[in-house]
């Protein structure tokens, strides 16, 4: 083992330029926590709505009332542009329109169409509201169901959607602290790719030096060998990165994840194989160490800022988001949204997701071994 | 002089249009201590890396302990040494874990590999500065450190490449007493060089090369035999007539005669009693004279003879 011997060794001397990084990342993250408790608390998440009440009925005013309650009204012009304008500009956050025979359909216990939702920046409250629409009409549907008329029916379900709406108050604030626990895993990207780039890539520049893998080529250690330990090295060193935040993080969180933060917990191990073929990568340029720095400032801030780690999502222009689609870090933050529930959840989507990241890892590695070949063969070494 | 250790055979290497070695061949044997000598740039370094098989070559055979060479021929390369023109030594690494590590890549019993590390930093006499980085290093003690990563683990051929590259005087002997010390255990050793006086002093059979090519094979002796100087007189003498330099010019064995103002330089070939001839000549004319020195022919006069230029430039 003494490639692996080595590795560390090497590796070591490079700690200084990594510890800094998850002692910082960790102190912010314990700072974060002791004080978001106290803070945080729930404050109802208002939006500005346009209804376009095409059924003007007792009922459909009673749906306008209680959206009300919580939420904006405003005027708009019923001109499909003007609507798309106050969207994009965000002067209103969602435009619904209750569809004509509404009462009627309802009456008749339709559920299905009565309600059109426009909106075009996701957000939790978005999708709150969704949820909150479809849930109405189907809690309409099955207090007749049990026998209430239309206008019963539409008290009860009233006054149960408020009681819900206090049950939501106390899940919105176990949400607060999960949405700590969500910056922890939104942030953690950052921090993972700069102790790769910082961490990894010099150690295995110093393993390729070409003059040492000359030297090493001459011996009768095998080149297996050698790749095999530079690897397990590697994955040693990616491994304890990784479980040192996990590790963080259980403490922090104040015990061990549960339900959905598990799938933050593999978000993040994915995007750690990422970041390190990331690293993988950069150290097959020849390149000097002060431009190696470079780049990881580059890849660090440049991805931090564009995906949304730094800068939320919601607050990114859609030509940054485009772009940042083609960056691994981009699709880490919107499964970690979904996971966290600033996003409407989807299984599927999430997995999809972490798939993306994946392909990115892979893509990686590709280059990667493309870029190493050709560099031996214009050494014209046999032995690369 | 009975086994063929290395034999390179018609061997030839391009770098996209250049040729650095042009059908190349050598034959070594078990126990000599066998000195490439060749100028900047003469194909030496590539040479060994293609005997290492770290290049690929074009065309070419060659066979190591009998065995023909490949990337991956193991156990030709566990008898191997090799000491880099370049220092191949781990920065971040300390005088001992460097040794350790590159004896580690042959020797993976720890207690056999300790002593063999032991025995190598004693050799090289580097015990004061086991804990040093190599960047702390003088360049003497760094070519050492380059040294005993490359003999610790005992090997039977021992390769070195300018091993002593910007080393003073006597850090340069050391260096070559240890060489000849393990040749005398029993190491065949390949020098590479372009100071001629090295190779002079510890090898026994010598390849002279140029531009990729062989261009003289011997022992030192023979080599020299090889060119018409035998001697050269140097004498100081200031405000020499004229006519003296094609007297001298005219006397049996002398082939080239000049004078530069101070010094009269005669350069023979073979023949007895030379420098008293030369003299005569003077005493005859009533001239006085400084200094007088012969020398005998040296390898650069060799190369010189061959290639019609110095080995080296003056300021190396
Ligand atoms: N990787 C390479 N690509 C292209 N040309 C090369 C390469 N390596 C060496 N050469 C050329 O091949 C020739 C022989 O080089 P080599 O390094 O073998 O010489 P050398 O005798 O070892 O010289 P030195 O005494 O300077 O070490 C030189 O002209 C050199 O420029
Ligand atoms: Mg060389």
């Amino acid at each position: 083992m003494q490639v692996f011997k080595a590795f560390m060794k090497v590796l070591r001397t490079r700690l200084s330029s990594v510890l800094p990084y998850i002692i910082v990342f960790l102190i912010i993250s314990v700072m974060m926590s002791t004080m978001g408790g106290a803070d945080e608390k729930f404050t109802a998440t208002e939006m500005t709505v346009c209804i376009f009440d095409e059924d003007d009925t007792p009922e459909s005013r009673a749906l306008a009332e209680l959206i009300a309650k919580d939420n904006e009204l405003v005027e708009l012009e019923n001109d499909d542009d003007v609507i798309l304008d106050s969207l994009y500009y965000t002067s209103v956050d969602m435009v619904l329109t209750i569809s004509k025979g509404y009462s009627e359909r309802l009456a008749a216990g339709e559920t299905e169409g009565l309600l059109t939702t426009k909106h075009i920046h996701d957000s939790f409250a978005v999708a709150y509201m969704d949820q909150l629409l479809s849930e109405y009409v189907v809690t309409v549907d099955s207090y007749m169901a049990a026998g209430q008329d239309l206008s019963e029916a539409i008290a009860s379900t009233e006054r149960t959607l408020s009681q819900e709406t206090e049950v939501t108050v106390v899940s919105e604030e176990t949400m607060s602290n999960s949405e700590y626990f969500s910056n922890y895993f939104r942030y953690l990207p950052y921090i993972i790719i700069s102790v790769m780039l910082n961490g990894l890539c010099p150690v295995l520049m110093v393993m390729a030096r070409k003059d040492l893998r000359y030297r090493t080529n001459c011996s009768s250690i095998r080149l297996s060998s050698v790749s095999g330990q530079t690897f397990l090295a590697s994955a040693a060193f990616v491994g304890a990165v990784w479980l040192i935040f996990m590790v963080a993080g259980v403490i922090l969180n104040g015990g061990l994840f549960s339900g959905r933060a598990w799938l933050a917990v593999l978000n993040s191990l994915i995007f750690s194989l990422v970041a390190a073929f990331t690293a993988i990568l950069v150290s097959s340029f020849d390149v000097s160490d002060n431009v190696v720095s470079l780049i990881t400032q580059i890849i660090g801030l440049g991805m931090s800022f564009l995906c949304g780690i730094f800068v939320p999502m919601e607050m990114l222009s859609s030509g940054v988001l485009t772009a940042a689609r083609f960056l691994p870090a981009y699709w880490y933050v919107r499964a970690n949204n979904m996971i966290s529930g600033v996003e409407a959840f989807s299984g599927r989507d999430v997995m999809l997701f972490m798939g993306i990241e994946l392909a990115f890892a892979l893509a990686l590695a590709v280059i990667t071994l493309l870029i190493r070949r050709m560099k031996y063969n214009r050494a014209e070494s046999v032995t690369a | 002089m009975e086994n063929t250790v290395v034999k390179i055979d018609g061997l030839v290497k391009r770098y996209g249009d250049l040729i650095a070695l042009d059908h190349f061949s050598l034959e070594i044997k078990e126990g000599e201590v066998f000195g490439l000598l060749g100028p900047n740039g003469s194909g030496k370094t590539t040479t060994i890396n293609c005997l290492l098989s770290l290049l690929s070559f074009d065309k070419g055979d060659i066979q190591i302990f009998g065995k023909e060479m490949a990337p991956t021929s193991y156990d030709i390369k566990k008898d191997i040494g090799v000491i880099m023109q370049n220092v191949a030594v781990f920065d971040e690494l300390t005088v001992y874990e460097n040794i350790d590590y590159f004896c580690g890549l042959y020797i993976t019993d720890k207690a056999e590999r300790k002593k063999c590390v032991d025995e190598a930093i004693r050799f090289v006499g580097l015990d004061d500065f086991l804990k040093f980085k190599p960047k702390k290093l003088s360049g003497g003690l760094l070519r050492r450190l380059n040294i005993a990563c490359g003999i610790a683990h005992k090997p039977k051929l021992i390769i070195l490449d300018e091993p002593t590259v910007a080393v003073d005087p006597q850090s340069r002997n050391k260096i070559l007493e240890g060489i000849q010390e393990l040749n005398a255990k029993g190491a065949t050793v390949i020098y590479t060089s372009h100071y001629m006086e090295e190779v002079e002093q510890i090898c026994t059979r010598i390849a002279i090369m140029d531009k990729g090519k062989k261009i003289a094979e011997g022992t030192k002796d023979q080599l020299k035999r090889m060119i018409k100087n035998t001697e050269t007189i140097t004498v100081e003498v200031l405000g020499l007539p004229e006519e003296i330099v094609p007297q001298v010019s005219e006397l049996p064995h002398v082939y080239d005669c000049r004078y530069d103002g101070s010094r009269l330089t005669v350069c023979c070939s073979g023949g007895k009693h030379n420098l008293i001839r030369v003299l005569d000549v003077l005493q005859k004319n009533d001239l006085s004279f400084g200094r007088v020195y012969t020398e005998l022919p040296t390898l650069n006069d060799v190369f010189l003879e061959i290639t019609g230029k110095a080995l080296r430039d003056k300021e190396d």
